[in-house]
């Protein structure tokens, strides 16, 4: 068995979005994390390295800058990744690579991939980041190194030199086979991530780490995306509690109030 | 300038064609794959030139879509979102290093670039973005109104060639069969069910107010209590009815972003702190075993 490779997000975390007073997002307030499928991804690496052995390589470009605020945050995000299954992570971080665009981090993960001595059996992937969602690395990478790509898999068996995988579509399940190597972007239903031991937590911070710049991507460098203005979505909800003296009085109300807002008609 | 739209279902071609006509594009070619590859004939009046694959393999569609590239050199790739259209196009994008958006809510052109808006961070922002042309967009479905199909254009077979992927089963996944997205009142239900059989008093009320009945994650995906197209998330269904009743239902982040577009929001939840009464029109702190028979009797009454 070759390498296993992940790829990985530090994403901004959306349960924590903060805007400016105006209504703009003020993005350097949002904290990184490990984005959640990513979870899954590392699971899955961990249980075929247990089946298959081979060394589970962790890839991790950082999009969102600077740099200097974001250490905190993509130091936890890495050493989640490591305790939870990563034997050696590689994370690429630069202001002059942030801010990021999907063309970019594709071409840099390729290159780290071509440049790094990694012989990938597999890279896998989640189907989304939790803060762009737009799913489609994988499918880039698989595109730039000329392999196959399996999207959506909501179970994988490897053996053999091959890979079986449950795709999971809009109203079907597709089984698909393909020889490795491959690129697989995988559902959250592929498992149910374990949380890491206290052992596997202590190791995780002596495992190895390697940090690349913008120097050793050159190749990758250029975005097309710009970004023009990012808000927040304000929901104005009225917010009323419906009171009364019992649950009768209260089914009541909430009928008329429906009705007077035309959203019933009996 | 030059529009491909790239479609899996004759509805997405059909609300594909609309948006490049709405973008003001030039000309206008459509490659159909898989199920709508039989009916290209019945659209292809609407563009310049239809290409059809049978094949849904996206692997396949990639193979065709470079082929269609090099050959007709657009500007602007369309398309809504399907699973396979998203796989198939992500590939495009990395061989020619394309820009690509995806859940696109509107887009526009200016010069050789387009400005699009979509959702980001689990809805809670927007961000509006531009990218040089030639540039990859693929739309949230039903933003479009669907063109009428019309026959009688030029329609190209694609060659299917050989994959390294290979399909070697398919099953019809267990569904309702319900279109909550279209649904004008939709009951959900969440943990707040003890179990399955519990859920009838949702679908009595959807009933009722002649609604439909959908689910949490928890429900619809973990419990499978609901089939899987009733399940309203992020990665379910996002819904945008004149009424949600969200019964059970504690309003985690990602099934609230997903009814956001609700016009009125209900909740029925007996933890007064849930978080779902901040994102509530009108909230009723009760047990919904107790609330909800009484609730069901009463409309009986009113409706006689």
């Amino acid at each position: 068995m070759g390498d296993i490779v992940v790829l990985l997000k530090a994403a901004l975390n959306p349960e924590m979005v903060r805007s400016k007073p105006d209504g703009t997002l003020d993005q350097d307030a949002i904290p990184l994390k490990l984005s959640d499928i990513d979870r899954n991804a590392v699971e899955e690496a961990a249980k075929l390295k247990q089946k298959l052995g081979g060394k589970v390589i962790g890839i991790m470009v950082l999009t969102v800058g600077p740099v200097a605020k974001r250490e905190k945050d993509l130091k936890m995000a890495v050493q989640e990744a490591l305790a939870k299954g990563v034997d050696e992570a590689i994370v690429v971080a630069d202001d002059k690579l942030t801010p990021g665009d999907q063309v970019q981090t594709a071409r840099i993960i390729a290159e780290v991939i071509r440049n790094s001595g990694i012989n990938p059996s597999i890279i896998l992937a989640s189907e989304a980041t939790i803060d762009e969602t737009t799913g489609q690395i994988p499918g880039r990478v698989a595109a730039k190194l000329g392999l196959p790509y399996i999207s959506f898999a909501r179970s994988i068996e490897v053996a053999d030199g091959k890979i079986i995988a449950e795709r999971d579509l809009e109203e079907e399940l597709e089984k698909v086979e393909a020889e490795l190597p491959v690129v697989v972007s995988v559902t959250q239903e592929i498992n149910q991530p374990r949380p890491p031991t206290l052992i596997q937590i202590r190791r995780a911070a002596r495992k190895p780490q390697k940090r690349l710049g913008a120097d050793d991507v050159k190749q990758a460098i250029g975005t097309k995306r710009v970004i023009l203005e990012r808000r927040i979505v304000t929901i104005n909800r009225k917010q009323q509690i419906i009171e009364g003296s019992n649950l009768e009085e209260i089914a009541d109300k909430l009928i008329e109030i429906l009705e007077k807002e035309g959203v019933i008609k009996l | 300038m030059k529009a491909l739209i790239v479609a899996e279902y004759t509805r997405d071609a059909l609300e594909g064609i609309k948006a490049a006509k709405t973008l003001a594009t030039g000309n206008t070619i459509l490659l159909v794959f898989g199920p709508a590859s039989t009916e290209a004939e019945n659209v292809s009046g609407l563009v310049d030139k239809v290409y059809t694959l049978p094949s849904r393999n996206p692997e396949a569609v990639y193979n065709a879509l470079r082929k269609v590239y090099e050959d007709e050199k657009p500007d602007l790739i369309l398309g809504v979102v399907s699973k396979n259209v998203k796989d198939s196009l992500s590939r495009l994008a990395g061989a020619y290093d394309l820009p690509m958006s995806t859940e696109v809510l509107e887009a526009s052109i200016e010069d050789r670039s387009v400005k699009y808006k979509r959702g980001i961070l689990s809805e809670r922002a927007y961000s509006i973005e531009k990218a040089p042309m030639p540039a990859i967009i693929l739309f949230n479905p039903r933003i479009f109104e669907p063109e009428e199909a019309r026959p009688g254009g030029e329609v190209v077979k694609l060659e299917e060639g050989d994959t390294k992927v290979k399909q070697i089963g398919i099953s019809k996944k267990q569904l309702s069969g319900v279109k909550l997205e279209e649904a004008e009142i939709v009951v959900g239900v969440g943990r707040g069910f003890k179990k399955k059989e519990d859920l009838k008093l949702a679908f009595e009320l959807a009933e009722l107010l002649g609604g439909q009945v959908g689910g949490s994650r928890p429900i619809a995906a973990d419990f499978k209590w609901l089939p899987e197209d009733a399940w309203i998330g992020i990665s379910g269904k996002r819904i945008s009815p004149k009424l949600y009743i969200a019964i059970g239902i504690s309003g985690a982040p990602q099934h609230m972003s997903a009814v956001m577009g609700s016009k009125v929001i209900v909740a029925v939840n007996k933890d007064k702190n849930a978080p779902i009464f901040k994102q509530a029109d009108y909230g009723v702190v009760a047990d919904l075993y107790q609330f909800l028979p009484i609730l069901i009797k009463k409309i009986r009454e009113r409706k006689g």
